[in-house]
C-alpha cells in the first residue's frame, strides 16, 4: 500500500506544542508511507487540495491525516479522498489536538505521542479494507407513539407532507395531558379550544390511522422497515358501530367507576366517554367496574345502544403495521405527592395535585368550572400553592427542574384570583424558573396585578385544624417562620417519566436517562434523534417540557421524518458488524447482547445454527465483538486485528 | 460419591427403553480411574459404574459432541448422570441454549466428592500395587498387595470438593440416593480464593508466576470444560484475528488464560474439570473461583442454579450497582 501522511498545525493550536515538522518527517520511516507533510490548516480548501494532489502525484491508496477529532472533520477528510478517487474508509484520522497538542505543554513529550499515535493510524491503516455503502428502500409511513399535543403535532405534519401515519394512542381518547387543562400560559387561552381542532383533524385526516386504547406490544426491523405489531386493547364496544352518543352512559347503574380524565374527583359510569370532545367519541366499558364483566348480571348498556354495538366478549387483538420510521411521543406522568408524607397528599382531601386543581378549574370538570374543596364543596379563600413537590430534590431521586410549575401555578393563581376576587392566593417557592417568551412577565402580573403573595422557602408540614389546614413552613428572605391557615392546598407536582417509558424503549431499542428519560442522539446538535436510526422523539419523554416546546419538537421530528422519507431509498453505513461463518459456533450471545436487534440466528443446510448481521440496523457499537467469545464477529473498519496492530506498534 | 453402581444400574434398566443414550461412567484402565461410558444397548448397563471415582463431567459431551440443542424429533431423550457440580454445567448449557431441557433425562447423584488420583498418590507411594479404592463413611480404604490401609477421606478427594456448597443435583429427573449436606454454606466465602487473596501482591505474582509459568498450552483444561463450547474454532487457535501467539513466555501463557477465564466469566460452575486434567497441575479453577466470587459480590449472580436466568453478562440492566 502506498500511504500518505498529512500532519495538520491547526494554526497554533497543534504547532504550539507539537513539533509538526519532525512528526513528518519521522513518518516517512513508517513501513508503506511514501509521501508525508505537515500544512497549517489541512481542513482549509487548499489543504484539502494538496492531499487530492499528492493522492494523483503519488499515486497514494490510503490517507493519514493527523489534525482534530474524527468527530469534527472525519467526514470532511472522506469527501476529500472519495473526491481524488480512493474510497473514503481508506482513511485514518489521528486526534493529536484533543488526544495530544491540547493536554500538554512538554513539547519533546507531545511531539513522541504525535509520532506514536500517526504510527498506530498508519498501523490501522495498513489493513484498512475499501467498504462501499449499500441502498435500501424506504416505507413511507410512520408510526407515532402518543396522541398527547406532540404527537399529534408530529402526526399532522406528517400528514400534510403526504405521509402515511399510524397513531397508538393508550389512553380511550387522544388530547393527552394538554386535554385536562383548562388554561395555557402565558396567554390564558383555552387549552381545549386551542387543542381541539387538532384532535379533529387527526381524526378526519384520511390519512391518519388511529389506533386509541392501544399500546405497541413489540417492535421489529430496522430504519425504512419497521414492524410494529398494536395490541389493541378491548373496550367491549364495537367502535365501528358506536356513534358516541352517550345513551349507555346515562343509564348505566355502575356509577362509582374511577373517572380517569378527572383525576379521579368525583366518579363515572363504568361504560363511559372519558370527555366531551374525546377523539375518538366512542364509549368503553370499564372492565373493573362493569356490573355484568365482575358480577355476570346488567347487560343494560347492551339493550339500551340503539346500534347494538356492545360486545361483552371482546378480547384484546394484535394487529401489525409496517412503517419506515418512528415518531416517540408517550409523554410522562406527574409525581406521586403522596411520596412527601408531611404535605398530607392522598391523605388530607383538600390538598389536591395540580393537575386535580385544573379539572376544577375547568368548566368540563367534576364541579363545572366553580372552585369547590373537595372535602365539604365549600368555596376556598385562603389557597396554598407548594412549588417543587418532586422536582429538584435529591432525596426523592427527582434532581431536576420540572420546568412547567412555576408557570402553571402562576396560571393557577391568577385563575383563582379571577374566579374568586376575594380569595388570598399563596405561593411557596424555592426559584421561580420562567425563562420563556413573555414568561417572566407573567409571573410579574400574578404578583402585581393579581396580588398573588410569593413567599420563598419550603414547606415544612401540612396538618388539619378544625376543617382547614395548617402550612407551616420558612420565608426564607425575611428568616421568619410562616403558618398560614389555608381551606385548599395545591401541590404542584413535578414531571416524571412515563410508568410505561422503560419498558417502551427497550422494545424501541432507544436508550433513556436514569430517570427515564429517552436519550436524544446529541443534546444540543441532535435533539430529536435518538441513536436508533429511524427512531425521532418528540415531547415530555424526552424530558420536561412546556406546550410550545413539545409542539416545536413535533414538528421538528415530522420534518426529520419527511426529510428521511424524501429519498426512496436508504445509504446504510458500511462500519457495521459482519460474521465470519467458519468460525462462529452459534453460540448466540451476540443476539442476546445487541441492543439494537440487528443479529439474528439462521439455521444452515447442514443444521447448524449461525449468527446474521441486518447491516442496516447495526449501529456498529461492537458490543457483539466483545462479546464474541473467539470473535467470529468482527466490526468492520475496526477489526480486532486492526486494533491490535496499532497496540502492538506502541510496543515494538 | 459413595458407591451407587447397583442403585444407577436398576434405574437404568427400568427406563433405557424410553431413553437414545445414557451418558455414565464405566471402570478405567486402572483401580484409580473410571472413564466416560456411553451406554448404547441394553447390554452395556452392566459396564456402569457410579462411586467415588466418577470424577469426569459428562456434561461437556452434550454441548461438544451431540447436538442437544433441540428435543429430538422422536422425543427419545439423552440420560446424562451428573454429580451436584455437573449439574450447575447442565443448567448454565441449558441458559445458553446449548441442550434443551427435553433433550435430557437427567439422572442426579448426590455426592459427597470424588477422589483425586494426585493426592491418592502421595497417599500411596506405590500405585501400581493399588487394588481397590473404596469411600467407606468419611474414611478411604485402599487395598494393596501388602494389605488394606484407611485414609481420612478429605486427604483423598478433590479440592473443588473440599469446599462444596452444591452437593446435591439443583435439577434432574430423578435422584439416586439421598441428598447431602453440603461441607460450605452457600454464601461461603471461597477459602482457597481467601488463601492467596492473603498473600502480599508481590508473593501474588510469584505464585502464579510459579504456577503458570509450567503451562504447556495443551489446551487440555480447555478441551476438558463444559462451557468452553468454541471447539475446533477456539480463539487460542486462530490466526485471524492474531490474539495469540505461539511464543513461549508468560505473556502468552498468562493471555491464554486470563482469555479463558473471562470467556467463563460469569458462566463457570466450578466443576473443577480444567483442574483435573491439568498434566502440571496448575490450579486453573483457581482463577475462575475469583471472578466467580466478584461476580457473586458485585452481580448477586451465582451460574448454573437457574435455568430460566441470564447469565449477567449477557444482559443489562439499569438497577446494576458497584459497577
Amino acid at each position: 500500500m502506498r500511504i500518505g501522511v498529512f500532519i495538520c498545525q491547526c494554526g497554533t493550536n497543534i504547532a504550539g506544542t507539537v513539533d509538526t515538522r519532525a512528526v513528518a518527517k519521522k513518518a516517512m520511516e513508517f513501513p508503506d508511507v511514501v509521501f508525508a507533510v505537515d500544512y497549517m490548516y489541512t481542513c482549509s480548501e487548499p489543504g484539502q487540495k494538496e492531499i487530492q494532489d499528492a493522492i494523483s502525484s503519488h499515486r497514494l491508496q490510503g490517507v493519514v491525516v493527523a489534525a482534530c477529532s474524527p468527530r469534527m472533520h472525519e467526514p470532511t477528510f472522506r469527501r476529500a479522498v472519495k473526491k481524488a478517487g480512493i474510497n473514503p474508509y481508506m482513511f485514518e484520522q489521528a486526534n493529536i489536538r484533543e488526544h495530544c497538542s491540547w493536554i500538554g505543554t512538554d513539547r519533546e513529550a507531545n511531539t513522541r505521542k504525535a509520532i506514536d499515535m500517526v504510527r498506530m493510524s498508519v498501523e490501522k491503516l495498513r489493513r484498512n479494507q475499501a467498504l462501499f455503502s449499500t441502498q435500501v428502500a424506504v416505507n413511507k409511513r410512520v408510526l407515532v407513539i402518543g396522541g398527547g399535543v406532540a404527537g399529534i403535532q408530529a402526526a399532522l405534519d406528517c400528514s400534510d407532507g403526504g405521509l402515511e401515519v399510524v397513531m397508538v394512542e393508550r389512553e380511550p381518547s387522544i388530547g393527552g395531558k394538554m386535554a385536562k387543562l383548562d388554561k395555557t400560559f402565558p396567554t390564558i387561552d383555552c387549552s381545549s379550544c386551542i387543542l381541539g381542532p387538532k384532535m379533529v383533524d387527526v381524526a378526519q385526516k384520511e390519512n391518519i390511522r388511529l389506533y386509541a386504547y392501544s399500546e405497541v406490544e413489540a417492535i421489529s426491523g430496522y430504519i425504512g422497515n419497521f414492524k410494529v405489531d398494536i395490541r389493541k386493547k378491548a373496550t367491549y364496544v364495537d367502535w365501528n358501530a358506536c356513534t358516541g352518543c352517550g345513551e349507555c352512559t346515562q343509564k348505566c347503574p355502575s356509577k362509582k367507576a374511577f373517572d380517569h380524565f378527572n383525576e379521579g374527583l368525583g366518579a363515572t359510569t363504568a361504560i363511559n366517554i372519558p370527555f366531551p370532545q374525546a377523539i375518538p367519541k366512542k364509549a368503553r366499558i370499564d372492565s373493573d367496574y362493569c356490573r355484568y364483566l365482575t358480577g355476570g348480571k346488567c347487560r343494560v348498556c347492551e339493550k339500551i345502544c340503539p346500534v347494538k354495538a356492545i360486545r361483552f366478549d371482546m378480547k384484546d387483538e394484535i394487529v401489525t403495521e409496517e412503517v419506515g420510521a418512528i415518531i416517540v411521543a408517550s409523554g410522562y406522568d406527574l409525581f406521586d405527592a403522596r411520596v412527601y408524607g408531611e404535605y398530607g397528599g392522598g391523605r388530607y382531601p383538600d390538598v389536591i395535585s395540580a393537575m386535580q386543581y385544573e379539572r376544577i378549574l375547568s368548566a368540563s370538570g367534576p364541579y363545572g368550572g366553580h372552585i369547590r374543596r373537595p372535602s365539604d364543596g365549600r368555596e376556598p379563600k385562603e389557597i396554598v400553592f407548594i412549588s417543587c413537590v418532586g422536582s429538584r430534590d435529591i432525596s426523592v431521586d427527582r434532581p431536576y427542574c420540572s420546568g412547567i410549575c412555576c408557570m402553571y401555578i402562576a396560571k393557577q393563581a391568577i385563575m383563582t384570583r379571577d374566579h374568586i376576587p376575594d380569595s388570598n392566593c399563596y405561593v411557596s417557592y424555592m426559584d421561580i424558573r420562567a425563562p420563556g417568551k413573555g414568561y417572566d412577565e407573567f409571573i410579574r402580573r400574578a404578583q402585581e396585578e393579581y396580588g398573588v403573595k410569593y413567599i420563598r422557602g419550603r414547606v415544612g408540614r401540612i396538618y388539619p385544624r378544625g376543617d382547614r389546614l395548617v402550612v407551616q413552613g420558612a420565608d426564607t428572605l425575611l428568616g421568619v417562620q410562616v403558618e398560614i391557615e389555608a381551606d385548599l392546598v395545591v401541590l404542584a407536582t413535578g414531571v416524571e417519566c412515563s410508568a410505561g417509558a422503560r419498558p417502551l424503549a427497550e422494545k424501541l431499542r432507544i436508550s433513556y436517562d436514569q430517570h427515564g428519560f429517552y436519550m436524544e442522539s446529541h443534546p444540543k446538535l441532535r435533539p430529536v434523534e435518538t441513536n436508533t436510526a429511524g427512531v425521532f422523539l418528540a415531547g415530555v419523554c424526552q424530558g420536561p417540557k412546556d406546550i410550545p416546546a413539545s409542539v416545536g419538537q413535533g414538528s421538528a421530528a415530522a420534518s426529520k421524518v419527511q426529510a428521511l422519507f424524501s429519498r426512496d431509498t436508504i445509504e446504510t453505513d458500511p462500519q457495521v458488524a459482519h460474521v465470519n461463518e467458519n468460525m462462529c459456533i452459534g453460540c448466540g450471545k451476540c443476539e442476546q447482547v445487541c441492543p439494537f436487534g440487528a443479529i439474528r440466528m439462521k439455521t444452515l443446510r447442514d443444521g447448524s445454527r449461525k449468527s446474521e448481521v441486518l447491516e442496516t440496523v447495526c449501529q456498529g457499537c461492537g458490543l457483539c465483538n466483545a462479546t464474541c467469545p473467539n470473535k467470529a464477529i468482527q466490526l468492520r473498519h475496526s477489526t480486532d486485528d486492526q486494533i491490535l496492530a496499532e497496540i502492538n506498534t506502541l510496543f515494538d | 460419591m459413595d458407591d451407587k453402581t447397583n442403585a444407577l444400574r436398576e434405574h437404568v434398566k427400568g427406563i433405557f427403553s424410553n431413553l437414545e443414550l445414557v451418558l455414565g461412567w464405566e471402570p478405567g484402565y486402572d483401580p484409580l480411574h473410571t472413564r466416560p461410558f456411553y451406554v448404547r444397548t441394553e447390554s452395556d448397563i452392566d459396564r456402569l459404574t457410579a462411586n467415588c471415582l466418577s470424577f469426569q463431567n459428562l456434561t461437556r459431551y452434550l454441548a461438544k459432541s451431540m447436538n442437544a440443542v433441540d428435543p429430538a424429533a422422536d422425543g427419545r431423550k439423552i440420560g446424562v448422570c451428573v454429580k451436584g457440580c455437573d449439574s450447575r454445567s447442565l443448567v448454565a448449557l441449558i441458559q445458553e441454549k446449548f441442550v434443551s431441557r427435553d433433550r435430557v433425562y437427567v439422572i442426579g447423584l448426590p455426592c459427597r466428592g470424588t477422589l483425586d488420583a494426585r493426592r491418592i498418590r502421595a497417599l500411596v507411594p506405590d500405585p501400581a500395587r493399588i487394588r481397590s479404592v473404596n469411600a467407606e463413611g468419611d474414611e478411604l480404604v485402599v487395598e494393596t498387595d501388602r494389605g488394606i490401609s484407611r485414609f481420612a477421606l478429605d486427604r483423598a478427594i478433590a479440592r473443588k470438593c473440599l469446599q462444596c456448597r452444591y452437593p446435591n443435583p439443583v435439577i434432574h429427573d430423578v435422584l439416586i440416593g439421598d441428598p447431602v449436606t453440603p461441607r460450605l454454606k452457600i454464601d461461603a466465602e471461597n477459602p482457597s480464593v481467601a488463601a492467596v487473596e492473603a498473600l502480599s501482591l508481590e508473593d501474588r505474582l510469584l505464585f502464579w508466576e510459579n504456577q503458570l509459568d509450567r503451562c504447556i498450552r495443551c489446551f487440555a483444561c480447555r478441551n476438558a470444560c463444559p462451557l468452553c463450547v468454541c471447539q475446533n474454532h477456539c480463539i487460542m487457535e486462530t490466526r485471524m484475528p492474531k490474539w495469540i501467539t505461539q511464543y513461549r513466555n508468560m505473556n502468552e501463557k498468562f493471555m491464554f488464560h486470563m482469555i479463558h477465564a473471562l470467556h467463563l466469566a460469569g458462566r463457570c460452575t466450578e466443576c473443577g474439570e480444567c483442574e483435573r486434567v491439568c498434566p502440571v497441575g496448575i490450579p486453573v479453577a483457581l482463577i475462575k473461583e475469583k471472578i466467580n466470587a466478584i461476580i457473586y459480590e458485585m452481580l448477586d449472580y451465582e451460574s448454573g442454579i437457574d435455568p430460566e436466568a441470564v447469565p449477567p453478562l449477557l444482559t443489562f440492566s439499569p438497577k446494576e450497582t458497584g459497577i
